[in-house]
């Protein structure tokens, strides 16, 4: 079993009437970090949604570890090691801290573990355990998001514009976890609009632009074309 | 920098969702003739600002201000009848109606009411108010948006792109006095860029006010004649292009701050630089 | 003081029936989204079934209520959630409301034929003769229960919600649906049990209701409207505001109930009725009271492509060809079903009415008829002499209450403009229908149109006049649908943000459709001409107008008719039927006449299944006869001709109607086919015409000359065959032909080809795939010490090993 734990065959899919992905392709190989980069509507978190189940593809074939997924729902996805953390905060405002770690343990993990690991990684979630959620401060709420994919401990990792409205700083720290969980083995795919931010921890990084890949390389090689895929050049 | 009056004055505004403030503070002025650009990272609070000055999302501190009249009380369709239009970064077409009718149900929704009214500046070349009828400026204004090949296509049918010409071609037809425009250029290809870049040029040109939220950074540096950033839902710099462009702290927001990850900074300095 | 102590305890015991219902209403609609308008009728059931098991079964009272609340009812609401409202997920407001709705009247018909209204069915009370003295009053104990057992309800649903994983994921489901499945969770199987819950919550306050009033289906069916108005208190989603709302209520009806002389009046309205009408006042007090609905901006995305709006050459043609069918059928008729065809007629005016509002602007209402029973009174008032003036005072009338009902409603979303009508239609049967003052002997004599010298005095006259007044108003709608006041709703049907931030009136355009579609409405009433009881008006009655005309197809002109023939074809078919039972229902001993009576409630469920409704589907296959003008001439000389040989010919009149049933269905829609000119770019086979064409003729004829009235004596046994013939031809045509008309195109969904993944993925698979393809995993294992993720690792294993236990 050497086949990309997700890989994308030339997808096309979109809302309704109107396709945003015109033929995507896309492979996340083990154990690395794939940076999905591109300006503002290119189509990277349909991409993602396409990827984890959400949205149905129109055309073309999503494998997770080289099994073709048509129509598997996205909870069933879940449950076999996928883990998704969705634009804007992937957390329940209206729960709490500890409800929100709760509902991880739907993928199959105890509380118990999800609790010690996320309370270990984040000693400020502790200490929130009874807030609700949608009043923590934005990088705590990107942390709780984070530890639930710290703590399922999945095969494949999601992640969409984790910097999304947060400080530099902040965003560091985040994309510092990123790393260490793709250096334990896991297979990460990150959406970032802002390329900067994401090119230190990427093993590979792809460009898209108006629902299409435009190129895929390591980043050192790709950085040439960051600026024209921006600027539109 | 500027005596003349602001046509869409910002004043302080602030926008809280339960304990989340969302916009602190926020002043900006857009006058008449000139495009106003508005920048920063998602999540920054821009469309929420939208929102907040068309009356969509109610605001807790502030005032907005259009030709001196405080439009706080006023509910979306009366600040619309006042002269405010907009687009949206997530589309809202009428995706039934053709891209014709789209255009046709915002003139047609003027009529209704702008008799009441002065008319609004012209701004589209050939548009002169009393020879023109419904559909002579119907036509007029697909044509300008580039879309007169696709007048008899419903709208739900058209790309992301063309989508966002019908809004922009839906808001001229109400005949604003002040246009706020959320990122019209995404989903459109470089010719349609430059296009919408010089068709924005000759609306401010005829006295439109703009407002325009955008991320393609080439554009916003080309067009406009003021540039405010915020982050937070702060205003943390605003001025001329190349004022903003040399602001450190501008750069650190926009950017990301990260030392670690500076080795990478000179590809996208060069993104706010590069028609500097 | 004893006695407000006595009507407070009273209205607490109440208040606590009302507060368990609200809360299983709230617990379904806020995990669901889905606003369930069958609730009373859950409730209903549980309380018929709690009799049958307890008093007909003689069952002890502990197992029936453990059997009715813990297993039947949680598993029927399991079941309704599983067959029915999962198929609407993501509907429109108006599919869902229609639904429920539907479901709820199918249900009310379901329990009237299996527990017949005519018999009494007491229960006793729990704990029957016992009670206590509470401050010099004595209270019975099963008051006494109902409170104890909604403090039980409450505490049990805060500790569900708050400490078990299941009542969390439910909230969760209303915070981020797709977040939830994301994490692993089941938003269907969450929504199943959440509407066993619910309905568990109905069986509950149903219970407890069948011991203090005697059984009837309606009234407790309807009590869901009480629950309405207490649900609103907290917006619909919040659990501690329906509590509130409920104690309100029930305090509130019990003080009116004894503390208001009922023979009291004001004007010509006795108060006697004033706890009746309570919910309706204050339903509309807290919306008016509530804020305006904020504007979102939700990015507009539509699956389904809009109806087309024929051309008004199409609906002037149309509207003539109505009013000669009509017409023709009217002078062949027996004058006894002539009366039914003119109620449908008459109808067909009242689903019409729905046709803007509905179909045009997105919004429903539920009462309809209400409005036709305001003209109806109306013009029984003002037009003794069937004055035009006075029929145009009545709709005017009617128009100006829509507005003034409307306007709360509309400021907020789109339910709440069902729960506002729906109260709107309780308040007006207690307040002014079921007055002796307006009403004298529940009847009302509409005087019938008098112009000039035509008065509309016959049934065909009548029958005439509502085809004319059809076909007008239709043609009206397709006008105004064409102008820019249509394009208009279209647009604000997409997208409501953008019309207003166009310069868009939302509330008063809103409220102007609703005006005109009460005003329609009501002139189905000033312009029926016949007797109306109090009943015709009443919301049983009103929510099958709704449904049929949705199901008839939303929007469409065709579809009103269609539904408005249904609803005059219902008691139609159970009067014939119900002298001709069939065989195979005999069998099961289900009068034919019975099924008839949730067949509308049936109806609407399917429209899960077809949200365009039926007249769409079908009108489709009829669009290319519109578009051939030779098809177009063949077709209106055919039904000519067949007329013509009836009526003054040797044609019997069940021939009649069996050739031009063939007709209009086997060989109509296939006329275009046949006659089209062939053409050179036609691929192979040629259809064969003159063979299908010979078919088509054989099958009229051998419809017509077969001697369908002597052969058969039973009228439901010749409709059936008449149907099944006409089937058959249709069948065969097409398969002669090679060709069949057009059908509406549904997309294909997606096909789970391959449900591949059959066990977790572990990081230890990822590992694994390193490994071969040349990397070492020592490397990892070596970086996971370093980084300190030990406590990791171990938990990995422990899932891996949970997840072979799956």
């Amino acid at each position: 079993m050497n086949a990309p734990l997700l890989e994308l065959r030339s997808i096309c899919a979109g809302y309704g009437t109107i396709e945003v992905l015109h033929g995507v392709d896309l492979v996340v190989p083990p154990s690395s970090v794939v940076a999905l980069l591109g300006p503002n509507g290119a189509g990277k978190t349909t991409t993602l949604s396409v990827a984890c189940g959400l949205i149905q593809p129109t055309a073309g074939t999503v494998l997770v570890a080289g099994r073709n997924v048509a129509g598997v729902a996205p909870e069933v996805l879940a449950r076999r090691g996928l883990v998704t953390i969705p634009e804007g905060r992937g957390i329940f405002p209206n729960l709490t801290v500890r409800e929100n770690l709760q509902m991880a343990t739907l993928a199959g993990t105890r509380l118990a573990a999800v609790e010690e690991v996320a309370y270990g990684r984040f000693p400020r979630l502790a200490e929130r355990q009874t807030q609700v959620a949608g009043t923590l401060s934005g990088g705590e709420q990107q942390m709780l998001a984070l530890a639930r994919g710290l703590a399922v401990d999945p095969a494949v990792l999601l992640l969409d514009e984790l910097s999304m409205g947060l400080a530099p700083l902040i965003v560091e720290e985040l994309y510092g976890i990123v790393a260490t969980i793709a250096r334990s083995g896991t297979s990460i795919l990150v959406v970032e609009q802002f390329a900067r931010t994401v090119l230190g921890v990427a093993d590979i990084a792809a460009i898209m632009v108006n629902g299409v890949i435009r190129s895929v390389g390591e980043p050192a090689s790709i950085e040439s074309e960051l600026s024209s895929a921006y600027l539109g050049g | 920098m500027n005596d003349v009056a602001p046509v869409l004055a910002v004043e302080g505004l602030s926008v809280r969702f339960g304990g989340h403030l969302a916009v602190s503070d926020v002043s900006i002025q857009v006058h008449a003739g000139r495009i106003t650009g508005l920048i920063g990272p998602n999540g920054a609070g821009k469309t929420t600002t939208f929102n907040a000055i068309c009356g969509v999302t109610p605001l807790s501190a502030g005032r907005v201000r259009l030709s001196g009249e405080d439009l706080g009380r006023l509910s979306t369709h009366q600040r619309a009848r006042r002269g405010v239009g907009r687009t949206f970064q997530r589309l809202e077409v009428f995706s039934s109606l053709t891209v014709a009718d789209n255009v046709r149900v915002g003139l047609e929704i003027r009529r209704s009411w702008s008799r009441r009214r002065p008319p609004a500046p012209q701004f589209l070349a050939g548009a002169t108010d009393s020879s023109l009828t419904a559909d002579d400026e119907v036509d007029l204004i697909v044509t300008r948006i580039g879309l007169a090949d696709s007048a008899d296509v419903p709208v739900g049918a058209l790309s992301t792109g063309s989508a966002r010409k019908v809004e922009l071609g839906r808001a001229l037809a109400a005949r604003p006095r002040v246009l706020l425009l959320d990122e019209p250029a995404s989903g459109l290809d470089d010719r349609e860029t430059g296009d919408l870049g010089v068709l924005l040029g000759e609306l401010a040109a005829a006295g439109l006010g703009v407002l325009l939220v955008e991320h393609d950074v080439a554009l916003v540096m080309r067009v406009c004649a003021d540039l405010s950033v915020l982050n937070f839902g702060q205003v943390i710099a605003s001025g001329t292009p190349t004022e903003v462009q040399s602001n450190r702290a501008v750069l650190d927001a926009y950017l990301g701050g990260d030392e670690a990850l500076r080795s990478t900074a000179p590809i996208v300095e060069s993104e706010l630089g590069a028609s500097g | 003081m004893d006695k407000f102590l006595v009507f407070t305890i009273a209205g607490l015991s109440s208040a606590a029936i009302y507060a368990i219902a609200a809360s299983g209403l709230v617990v379904t609609y806020t995990t669901s989204g889905i606003f369930n308008f069958a609730h009373g009728a859950f409730g209903m059931l549980a309380a018929f079934g709690f009799w049958q098991v307890s008093v007909a079964w003689g069952v002890p009272t502990i197992p029936a209520v453990i059997l009715i609340v813990f297993v039947a009812a949680p598993l029927f609401g399991a079941v309704v959630e599983r067959v029915i409202m999962r198929g609407i997920e993501g509907s429109s407001d108006v599919v869902k409301i229609v639904v429920t709705v539907s479901l709820m009247v199918a249900l009310l018909g379901l329990a009237q034929v299996i527990w017949p209204p005519d018999v009494s069915r007491p229960v006793p009370p729990f704990f029957e003769g016992r009670s206590v003295e509470f401050a010099g009053v004595r209270v019975q104990w099963s008051r006494l229960l109902a409170l104890v057992v909604a403090v039980v309800v409450a505490g049990g649903l805060r500790l569900l919600f708050t400490r078990t994983r299941l009542g969390i994921a439910m909230r969760a489901v209303v915070d981020d649906r797709s977040l939830l499945q994301l994490n692993g969770g089941r938003p269907g199987r969450t929504a199943m049990l959440s509407w066993g819950l619910g309905a568990a919550l109905a069986a509950i306050s149903g219970v407890l209701y069948s011991t203090e009033q005697t059984l009837s289906a309606v009234t407790l069916t309807l009590l869901v409207v009480n629950t309405y108005a207490v649900a609103v208190v907290g917006r619909l989603r919040s659990l501690p505001g329906a509590f509130l709302g409920a104690v309100i209520l029930g305090l509130a009806q019990s003080y009116v109930t004894g503390y208001i002389n009922p023979d009291l009046t004001v004007g010509p309205i006795a108060l006697g009725n004033l706890a009746a009408a309570l919910p309706a006042i204050m339903l509309f007090t807290v919306l008016l009271i509530q804020p305006e609905a904020r504007l979102r901006s939700h990015g507009a995305a539509r699956l389904r492509p809009p109806q087309p709006v024929p051309s008004q050459r199409i609906a002037v043609f149309g509207g003539l060809a109505l009013v000669l069918v009509l017409a023709a059928l009217g002078s062949l008729i027996a004058p006894s079903d002539l009366v039914l065809v003119t109620k449908g007629a008459g109808f067909a005016l009242i689903t019409l009415s729905l046709v803007p509002l509905t179909g045009y602007a997105g919004q429903i209402s539920l009462a309809q008829l209400t409005f036709t029973g305001i003209g109806a009174v109306a013009m029984a008032a003002w037009g003794a002499n069937g004055s035009p003036l006075a029929v145009a005072a009545s709709i005017a009338l009617c128009a100006a209450v829509g507005a003034v009902i409307a306007l709360p409603a509309l400021r907020l979303s789109g339910i709440y403009l069902a729960l506002a009508t729906a109260a709107f239609a309780l308040f007006c049967t207690a307040m002014i229908f079921n007055q002796q003052q307006i009403i004298p002997s529940g009847s009302v004599q509409v005087p019938p149109l008098s112009i000039g010298p035509f008065t509309a005095d016959t049934d065909f006259k009548q029958l005439v006049l509502l085809a004319i007044l059809f076909a007008g108003t239709g043609n009206l709608l397709v006008w105004l649908r064409r102008s820019a006041w249509g394009r208009r709703l279209t647009a604000m049907k997409d997208s409501p943000v953008a019309c207003a931030t166009l310069g868009l009136n939302l509330t008063s355009t809103k409220v102007g459709v609703f005006a005109l579609s009460a005003a329609i409405a009501g002139a189905g009433g000033a312009l029926a001409g016949r007797t109306f009881t109090a009943d015709n008006f009443a919301l049983p009655s009103s929510l099958p107008v709704t449904m049929l005309a949705v199901v008839g197809g939303i929007g469409s002109i065709a579809g009103a008719f269609m539904g408005g023939m249904l609803l005059g074809a219902i008691p139609i078919a159970s009067t014939v039927f119900a002298a001709n039972a069939i065989g195979v229902f005999r069998f099961v001993s289900i009068p034919v006449r019975d099924v008839l009576t949730f067949t509308p409630g049936l109806m609407g469920i399917s429209l899960g299944r077809e949200p365009d409704g039926a007249a769409p589907q079908i009108a489709v296959g009829y669009r290319a006869v519109g578009r051939s003008a030779a098809a177009l001439a063949f077709t209106v000389g055919g039904v000519v001709a067949l007329w013509l040989a009836t009526r003054f010919g040797p044609l019997a009149k069940w021939s009649f109607a069996a050739a031009l049933f063939v007709f209009v269905v086997a060989a109509v829609p296939l006329l275009p086919l046949i006659l089209r000119p062939v053409l050179p770019e036609d691929t192979a086979p040629p259809p064969r015409r003159l063979a299908c064409a010979l078919w088509l003729a054989l099958v009229t004829v051998a419809a017509a000359v077969f001697p369908w009235a002597d052969r058969i004596s039973s009228n439901g046994v010749r409709i059936l065959l008449i149907i099944v013939f006409a089937a058959l031809s249709a069948r065969v045509a097409i398969g002669i032909l090679g060709v069949a008309p057009e059908q509406l195109r549904r997309p294909i969904p997606p096909s789970p080809d391959l449900v591949g993944v059959d066990r977790p993925l572990v990081r230890a698979d990822a590992l694994e795939a390193t490994r071969q393809m040349g990397l070492s995993e020592d490397d990892f294992e070596a970086e996971v010490e370093a980084i300190g993720l030990e406590h990791v690792t171990a938990s990995r294993g422990a899932s891996a090993v949970a997840g072979a236990d799956r």
